[in-house]
């Protein structure tokens, strides 16, 4: 065992990992970052950085933001053209007006009122998880202030909140919109990522969640490049290419095992897959938990992959999702175990190259590169999918599986049974989808308690 | 002039018959005017075919509350209900999956499928009786405004707030699961057996338009197995005489109390004057006044057909217009010379005197509901399948029986509408599919008759046929039910008031929203 030269090692160099490592080096912990890649991944990271973090470790804005997409969005319309939605709310509505002059008159109220509460779900998410259980009289003045801010909301988003996080997105858009194409581009965002189709509850919650962070009007999240920054940045060792495993005697976290080394520190992190996480650690922790673990809902359906383009696309970003009902009936495929006969593609063009997003996607074949190829209007040849590989979250955000409920009900404090080890992926609130969030609230709950 | 009558209710379904005899109970001059010519609204036994009695659209008992068995004496009233045994499911590889009344038999029969499950199964059936004790304050309680600052409602969602945290950590989750999962997910947690999984998770789906794999039908499951509470019925029943012997007795009990019932008497509108509800006009012109005006009719009905849209605030109308039925289910009745006897289980015995769940399996359940999403009713839907006339003999003519057949999903906006040949063909796809698990079958009926969701919605009134008033979903439940801001049962009309099941707690013959409205009313001081 080699001696103690880390005060805390992560696991898992992702956005969430590296945020938290460099909020603890900030405070002058010495941290080790383990990742079993060989290399960072060049790909854009997607979702939210709360401004908290480009503050607090004084990251250089100008590399984290301006990165959206205008327009965020084109659909190809039945009649030929496109459906293309910016980020100006006017040139919007004159888009929409083309299709249907009803909902274009609807759609900048639409954008604020899913803004606010778009708003009410980022404070919600740069702090831990109200604790629901507790009878600590800070924890509950955090709840009643919260609660507070809310109404303060006014009526009206008390109402919206209360009624359009359990509803499906194809009920809220029904409500608001008349126009397929218009609901399906806004539907796919409720069903990111999810085992579920439109038509399930919890989905117009999806959709704000991926919303967050964006400027009203905008319903894809927002793009940046914080892993590189903070990758680069000093103060945090990083080895890449090595498989780590938590190590823990008698319940008590003690360090890390790489290959056949093992190194100790009274902390460790992981931002790794919670099941991944605890595996190794089952004959320590007690029954209910490993159940309790084992019935989180993680069922990988995207596969996402790229194309090489030889000649720039005409679009930022392409969504292949026509309707609703569309979207349902990838999904039907989705629920009996299979690859959906015609899956929702979504294509982000960047670097000569499309980055893809293809769901319901059980498994890769050839059927479906030729599909996706043919949705795009590309040589399959220049289509690579890779095989799904774990749920990018590390839990699908259904309801009962965010809050106080993520990753595991009662453990959403960063803290888990072993002591010493805690966890910080998109596993934990507040999921996958938000760049940073957890590790800046798990790094924040570390540093309180040791 | 003076009011004629301290209330008037509209509808004498059960939830108005409860508000009825609540109001009438507490010596306040009560007329109920229902417009069929007989009491019930959805709870009604009718003589179909000659000799042979239905319970025509709902058919169990269980959820009916028993503080208003109790404070209404309904067994003196002639209330009398029949245990329902036990519920046989006939798997479509000629096996079965059985639930008895006796539990070590039940335990014994799951251990068959699986040991696991068998092990699983009191504990699970430990949790769902802590979590419908949990649940059951919440059904007997006026839901508060959680948009209003009025101290009242702060103190009630306190008090709220503090009675789920004194459940305890484990039980609150698992409280939070029901609310927001699945059936089928909620079950994976504790089942392995499919056949088990796919029967469970049918209670999540009646009256939903939802299938077991969607989000919110956990709830459901929840909403059914209050009737399981309270030690009164211990499990599902028939009421002697079908589910109109139940009206009846509520309908008695109010008479007794001295309220007033007037059958064949359509509510044409509610009088509002200055703001305020005076009484009502029947269709035929005649005129009643009353202090206060109570709805045991839908939403919809209530707000957007009896009174004019320009008493109501334009929020809260289209509120309303929003509010979601989506009616699901059918009913099928039949006429029988004899029992069928099911492949899985041959023979006429026991298992007649319990129910027969056609959901062989989750996947069976879940495309039943497919064929609803798109417009069409299942080709081979679920159903609910049990023979009052083997409970209780006086539904049927001697050495014959009745049957009926809960079915889903029919939805109530099918593609190109409901019409004869749509509705006989609805009804072909119910009987093929049990003749399917019980040959011969066919040659024993008699007659049928097919329900459609659009056929209780034109004898009923209920909108878009939907059993429970509108959806039991999430978004429209408790606060929400049916709007915010007005789930007390008053309504922005002064002296107008809401008490049917589209207010909370919603459907099933549980009666809770009628004596809520009756308390709320009187808490005014009406």
């Amino acid at each position: 065992m080699n001696p103690a030269r880390w005060d805390a090692i992560v696991i898992g160099a992702d956005v969430n990992g590296l945020v938290a490592a460099h909020y603890l080096a900030r405070a002058g912990r010495r941290v080790l970052l383990v990742d079993p890649r060989a290399a960072p991944e060049p790909r854009a990271d997607v979702g939210w950085v709360p401004p908290e973090i480009i503050r607090e470790l004084k990251l250089p804005a100008p590399g984290l933001a301006g990165n959206q997409h205008d327009p965020w969005i084109a659909a190809p319309l039945d009649g030929g053209g496109r459906l293309e939605l910016r980020r100006d709310i006017g040139a919007s509505v004159e888009q929409i007006r083309r299709i249907s002059p009803a909902d274009a008159a609807k759609w900048p109220e639409f954008c604020a009122r899913m803004r606010r509460l778009a708003g009410v779900l980022e404070a919600l998410y740069v702090q831990p998880a109200p604790d629901v259980e507790t009878r600590e009289i800070g924890e509950l003045l955090r709840m009643g202030r919260l609660g507070l801010r809310v109404r303060r909301l006014g009526k009206q988003t008390v109402i919206d909140l209360l009624r359009i996080l359990p509803m499906s997105i194809a009920e809220l858009l029904d409500d608001w919109f008349g126009n397929d194409t218009l609901k399906g581009v806004l539907g796919a965002a409720g069903v990111w990522h999810l085992r579920q189709g439109p038509r399930a509850g919890g989905t117009a919650f999806n959709f704000l969640h991926h919303h967050v962070g964006s400027p009203a009007g905008v319903f894809r999240p927002p793009r940046s490049t914080i892993t590189t920054v903070l990758a680069a940045m000093p103060g945090v060792e990083i080895r890449w290419g090595t498989e780590a495993a938590v190590v823990a005697v008698g319940g008590r976290a003690t360090g890390v095992r790489m290959g056949s080394d093992e190194y100790s520190a009274a902390i460790v992190i992981s931002s790794a897959d919670p099941q991944q996480t605890f595996e190794p650690l089952k004959a320590q922790l007690d029954a209910e938990f490993v159940r309790a673990v084992g019935n989180i809902k993680s069922r990988s359906i995207v596969a996402r992959g790229r194309v090489k383009l030889e000649r720039p696309a005409d679009y930022t970003v392409l969504c292949l999702a026509p309707s609703l009902d569309h979207l349902e009936r990838a999904h039907d495929d989705a629920k009996y175990g299979r690859t959906s006969a015609r899956p929702y593609v979504e294509a982000v063009a960047t670097d000569g190259r499309l980055d893809l997003h293809v769901q319901y996607a059980v498994s890769i074949d050839g059927t479906l590169v030729e599909k996706v190829a043919a949705a795009l209007g590309v040589p399959g040849d220049q289509v690579r999918l890779d095989p799904p590989a774990g749920h990018l979250y590390h839990g699908e955000l259904t309801l009962d599986q965010i809050l106080f409920m993520r990753p595991v009900p009662g453990w959403s404090r960063y803290r888990t049974p072993i002591e010493g080890l805690y966890l910080c992926g998109p596993g934990t609130h507040p999921g996958g989808g938000i760049a940073g969030a957890a590790g800046r609230n798990a790094a924040r709950v570390i540093l309180k308690e040791t | 002039m003076p009011a004629t009558y301290d209330a008037i209710v509209i509808g004498g379904g059960h939830n108005g018959l409860v508000t009825a005899a609540y109001l009438a109970r507490a010596r306040k001059k009560v007329l109920v005017l229902e417009k069929r010519p007989r009491v019930g609204g959805a709870a009604v036994t009718e003589e179909i075919f000659p000799g042979f009695k239905f319970t025509m659209f709902s058919y169990v008992v269980s959820l009916l509350r028993p503080e208003i068995i109790r404070d209404l004496d309904l067994p003196r009233h002639g209330l009398h209900v029949l245990p329902l045994e036990s519920t046989v499911t006939p798997m479509e590889n000629g096996d079965y999956l059985a639930a008895w009344g006796d539990h070590d038999e039940t335990r014994r029969e799951l251990h068959r499928h699986s040991p696991r499950d068998a092990e699983a199964y009191d504990e699970y059936g430990r949790l769902m009786h802590h979590m419908a004790h949990a649940v059951r304050p919440i059904l007997g309680m006026v839901p508060p405004d959680p948009t209003s600052f009025d101290p009242r409602d702060l103190l009630a969602l306190l008090r709220l707030g503090s009675h789920f945290r004194g459940l305890g950590a484990e039980r609150l989750h698992a409280l939070v699961k029901l609310m927001t999962m699945s059936s089928a997910d909620f079950l994976d947690e504790w089942f392995e057996t499919d056949v088990l999984k796919a029967t469970k998770s049918a209670s999540g789906i009646i009256g939903t338009f939802l299938g077991p794999r969607s989000p919110g039908t956990a709830y459901v499951l929840l909403h059914h197995y209050m009737g399981e509470l309270d030690g009164v019925f211990r499990a599902w029943g028939f009421a002697k005489g079908g589910t109109g012997a139940v009206s009846e007795a509520i309908a008695s009990a109010a008479r007794g109390f001295g309220a007033e019932i007037r059958c064949d008497a359509p509510v044409a509108r509610v009088l509002v004057k200055g703001g305020r509800a005076t009484g009502v006009a029947l269709e035929n012109g005649d005129e009643f006044s009353a202090k206060v005006v109570v709805s045991g009719l839908d939403p919809r009905r209530t707000f957007l057909e009896l009174v004019e849209e320009r008493e109501l605030p334009s929020d809260f109308v289209s509120d309303i217009r929003r509010f979601k039925f989506r009616g699901s289910s059918g009913k099928v009745n039949v006429a029988l010379d004899a029992l069928p006897s099911f492949t899985c289980m041959p023979g006429v015995g026991r298992q007649h005197r319990g129910a027969f769940s056609i959901s062989p399996s989750l996947d069976y359940v879940e495309r039943a509901y497919d064929d609803a999403k798109y417009g069409e009713f299942s080709r081979r839907p679920y159903m609910d399948i049990v023979f009052p006339s083997m409970i209780d003999p006086g539904m049927a003519p001697p050495g014959k029986h009745v049957m009926s057949v809960f079915v889903q999903y029919a939805p109530y906006n099918l593609n190109g509408g409901w019409n004869d040949t749509k509705r006989e063909a609805f009804g072909d796809a119910v009987i093929d599919t049990i003749e399917s698990f019980a040959p011969g079958l066919k040659s024993h009926i008699l007659h049928r008759q097919v329900l459609t969701p659009a056929d209780i919605e034109r004898i009923t009134g209920l909108t878009e046929g939907n059993i429970f008033q509108g959806e039991l979903s999430l978004h429209q439940l408790f606060f929400m039910r049916p709007a915010a801001g007005w789930a007390k049962f008053r309504t922005p009309v002064r002296a107008y008031y809401q008490c049917g099941a589209g207010t909370h707690p919603g459907g099933g013959i549980m009666g809770a929203s009628g004596r809520l409205a009756a308390l709320a009313i009187l808490g005014d001081g009406a």
